[in-house]
């Protein structure tokens, strides 16, 4: 009989990915992610945006990934629905036809945040 | 704020019971059983009370096997650990929790347990057949929901267990989404045990939960610590309900819980449920008729809770479930709901789902303001 004390066999551990983009090697999460915010540029958003199917990305894009960049950088978190909402002065609806990958996929990997704790 | 995430924790809570219950907590909140002070006596004497009237809610039989948790995952973890013979199979079902699964996972992945999932069919059901072939002579105990925190659909307890009772198997069940919503009658049917909590239809606060225990019935205690007895013993007391119960309890919780069985009772509440019905309908409906919605599990109100799950074609359901919150103030819960393999036979274990759970608050104008919502992002999308 095994121990159930002493197993951590079954502990759910997802396996990041290193990447070579825009010239650097940057780590990801299985669903693409940024691990490190910090390994977040321009270009390495551009060519994600690429990888999704948008040809380049415009100002109201820029507009977009730039509040939610500054807003994780001031407050160690992502913004809450309604602050997304007021700080990129777009609804919610409007934001998530912007990405390819809508809001989660799009906006906020682009953006460089960290992928949701929440399995929504 | 419209508010639809009762599955996962009733909101807004009625006021009076909550009110009532810090009265009495703040007039005699003192430590229950632990010394013969009146008032400690007193506080053990309501905690006995209120084991006694949840022993009546679920059927039960013996006011001492009502044991206090801190939810149902706590209560299922004390069952299934508790219970699990090394050598033994476990059989469960692909509706459940995690609250189920990852216990039973941990104990096969330790090579105590084999496990054994149950199918469900496409509305959403157990099958008792497929129950009755799954049994075989060392199966320990069966372990089931009473009702998908998915799908809304209440399974046939009262011929699941028919059938365990047959083979001599214990049904042990998990009553997280059904208490307070629908009858759980443990000596009626012949259930060995209920997992409860009482933040969902219960009504009450997060922090408290419980199992009932049918005689004979007797986990393995996985906790230890003081029971305010025996104190010279360097061993636990097997003594119920004290077994389960290391460490002094959730007092207010409990003193909630109680308050809320009275609410639960009254003709209002009552009222309330069956209106909850209507809207499901209504809401189950509007969506069907709503081009780029698909709608999940069973279409018809019997044996249902009211909740339901669907997906906005070519929307990531947590992405609608923003929009929602954001642009409209309706909380819905996207996602996997703990319940993976559930998600995995409905096809949406990638996507996951968006899930509507009405409470006794809600009222027409939600629905409709739903429905609005909901046509304007199928609109979008097509």
């Amino acid at each position: 009989m095994g121990d159930p004390a002493a197993s951590q066999g079954d502990a759910y551990d997802p396996k990041p990915q290193v990447r070579r983009v825009a010239g650097r090697d940057i780590v990801f999460d299985q669903e693409g992610f940024f691990q490190d915010a910090d390994d977040w540029s321009r270009e390495a958003a551009q060519e994600l945006a690429q990888e999704s199917g948008l040809a380049e990305l415009q100002d109201r894009h820029w507009q977009v990934l730039k509040f939610l960049r500054e807003f994780y950088q001031y407050n160690g978190r992502a913004p809450l629905n309604r602050q997304l909402k007021q700080g990129t002065g777009m609804s919610l609806l409007e934001l998530e036809g912007l990405f390819p990958g809508g809001l989660k996929q799009g906006a906020r990997r682009l953006a460089g945040l960290p992928n949701p704790k929440s399995c929504a | 704020m419209i508010y639809l995430d009762n599955a996962a924790t009733s909101f807004p809570k009625p006021a009076g019971p909550l009110q009532r219950a810090l009265a009495a907590y703040l007039a005699r909140g003192a430590s229950p059983g632990r010394g013969g002070y009146d008032l400690a006596v007193e506080a053990e004497q309501t905690v006995d009370e209120v084991r006694r009237r949840l022993g009546r809610f679920f059927g039960g039989g013996d006011d001492h096997r009502v044991c206090f948790t801190y939810n149902a995952t706590d209560a299922l973890n004390l069952l299934i650990q508790g219970l699990a013979q090394s050598g033994g199979r476990v059989v469960s079902s692909r509706l459940e929790h995690n609250s189920v699964l990852r216990p039973l996972y941990h104990l096969q992945q330790a090579g105590v347990i084999a496990l054994e999932l149950l199918p469900f069919n496409p509305q959403g059901f157990l099958e008792p057949e497929a129950l009755d072939r799954a049994l075989e002579a060392r199966t320990s105990f069966v372990i089931l929901t009473h009702a998908s925190n998915v799908l809304g659909t209440i399974q046939p307890l009262p011929e699941l267990a028919e059938v365990c009772g047959e083979r001599g198997v214990p049904l042990l069940v998990d009553a997280s989404q059904s208490a307070g919503l629908t009858p759980v009658r443990m000596q009626d049917w012949g259930l060995a045990a209920v997992a409860f909590t009482g933040h969902k239809s219960l009504l009450g606060p997060t922090g408290i939960g419980g199992l009932v225990l049918s005689p004979g019935i007797d986990p393995r205690p996985t906790r230890f610590g003081g029971t305010g007895m025996d104190s010279s013993s360097l061993l636990h007391t097997m003594e119920y309900p004290y077994r389960l119960e290391a460490g002094t309890i959730n007092l207010l919780g409990i003193l909630a819980l109680g308050e809320c069985l009275d609410y639960l009772a009254t003709p209002e509440h009552q009222e309330a449920l069956r209106r909850e019905m209507r809207l499901w309908s209504r809401l189950r409906q509007g969506l069907s008729d709503t081009p780029g919605v698909e709608l999940y599990g069973c279409q018809d109100e019997t044996n249902h809770l009211p909740l339901l799950s669907c997906n906005l074609r070519g929307m990531p359901a947590g992405d609608a479930a923003d929009i929602l919150d954001g642009d409209f103030g309706i909380a819905v819960r996207a996602g996997l709901h703990c319940a993976p393999l559930l998600h995995q036979d409905l096809g949406t274990a990638e996507r996951g789902a968006l899930r509507f759970s009405l409470g006794p608050f809600n009222t027409q104008e939600h629905v409709q303001s739903v429905l609005e919502a909901m046509s304007l992002l199928a609109r979008k999308r097509a």
